[in-house]
């Protein structure tokens, strides 16, 4: 816990500064969360600020302190999914699928043939955004917060309400997915590269 | 078939790397100067969009509560006056009115035919 419970229980009562705190406490944690979840980093503050907004209105409904980071992570992973689930139906339109140089580039990177510099790294974030937009959010969320964030399937389970055993199928399931995802844009690069 | 689980599990190996590449390419977000005033503007717009909802809730209340204190109103007055209008029903009325009347029906008959010539 990066704050303690008495922190937590004023700014559940309506103290201002005590949420002031609470938010200078938590918000470089949940804006890089939500960096990596939704992998857009020109809209990670907005997101955020949609996190704490809701933090704000719902923590009287906290049933105690202990739980308040599960409880602030449930609410990060809701607002990326929310922000993800609008921003497809507003890419649906457009071209989702991966261009040729995100697929070598990816390929490059999971063979670890480059160096990465900053524009590299931008290319990565573009090119796992652009392979993880082929899954749904639900297991874009998931996935990312267990493999990129690395949260254990104890904690998984207070963020999600779920079993371990339930969480494990729903993992593994989504990997495969993103896994058959990656397999399909590697082969679609390869054929349209033999082409030429 | 072990040629397939090789392949399977170095597709796993690279997914792993990829994701381990994803997460170094994250840059770590500094919070903007504008990030909490902002937040504050929204937590306060959203204060003041449930404020106007409250109102109106406890506007529209009102209305309804006065509404039905003049319904009320008005239905006790009608039953103030209720000596003066017919406290029966419409059938009620009909079947009085009838009731004298000869339950002794003309049996329809064919209007008689012409003489025949």
């Amino acid at each position: 816990m990066l704050v303690d419970y008495e922190l937590i229980r004023r700014a559940r009562e309506g103290d201002g500064p005590a949420f002031n705190q609470l938010v200078a406490a938590y918000r470089k944690r949940i804006l890089g969360t939500i960096a990596r979840l939704i992998g857009r980093p020109e809209d990670v503050e907005d997101v955020g600020q949609e996190v704490f907004l809701r933090l704000y209105y719902s923590l009287d409904q906290l049933r105690s302190a202990e739980v308040f980071e599960p409880w602030l992570y449930r609410l990060t992973a809701n607002a990326a999914y929310d922000y993800l689930r609008k921003r497809r139906r507003r890419m649906e339109s457009r071209m989702a699928d991966l261009s040729e140089q995100q697929v070598l580039l990816a390929d490059a990177v999971a063979g670890e043939k480059i160096d990465r510099d900053e524009s590299q790294k931008k290319r990565i974030r573009e090119a796992v955004d652009a392979l993880l937009d082929r899954v749904s959010e639900e297991d874009r969320v998931l996935l990312t917060l267990k493999e990129v964030e690395g949260l254990s399937l104890k904690e998984l389970g207070e963020i999600y309400h779920v079993k371990e055993n339930a969480l494990k199928v729903r993992l593994f399931r989504a990997r495969q997915r993103v896994l058959k995802a990656f397999t399909a844009a590697h082969k679609q690069a390869a054929g349209v590269s033999s082409l030429r | 078939m072990d040629h397939r689980n090789e392949i399977a599990g170095s597709d796993e190996a690279r997914l792993d790397r990829l994701f381990e590449a994803y997460r170094a390419a994250c840059p770590d977000i500094e919070p903007s100067a504008a990030f909490m005033p902002q937040l504050w503007q929204k937590i306060e717009a959203r204060q003041g969009m449930s404020l106007v909802f409250g109102r109106l809730a406890r506007n529209l209340a009102t209305a309804a509560l006065a509404l039905s204190l003049l319904l009320g109103l008005a239905v006790s007055i009608s039953g103030s006056r209720g000596s003066q209008l017919p406290s029966e029903s419409y059938a009620e009325i009909l079947a009085d009115e009838h009731y004298n009347a000869s339950l002794d029906f003309e049996p329809l008959r064919p209007a008689p035919l012409a003489e025949p010539r």
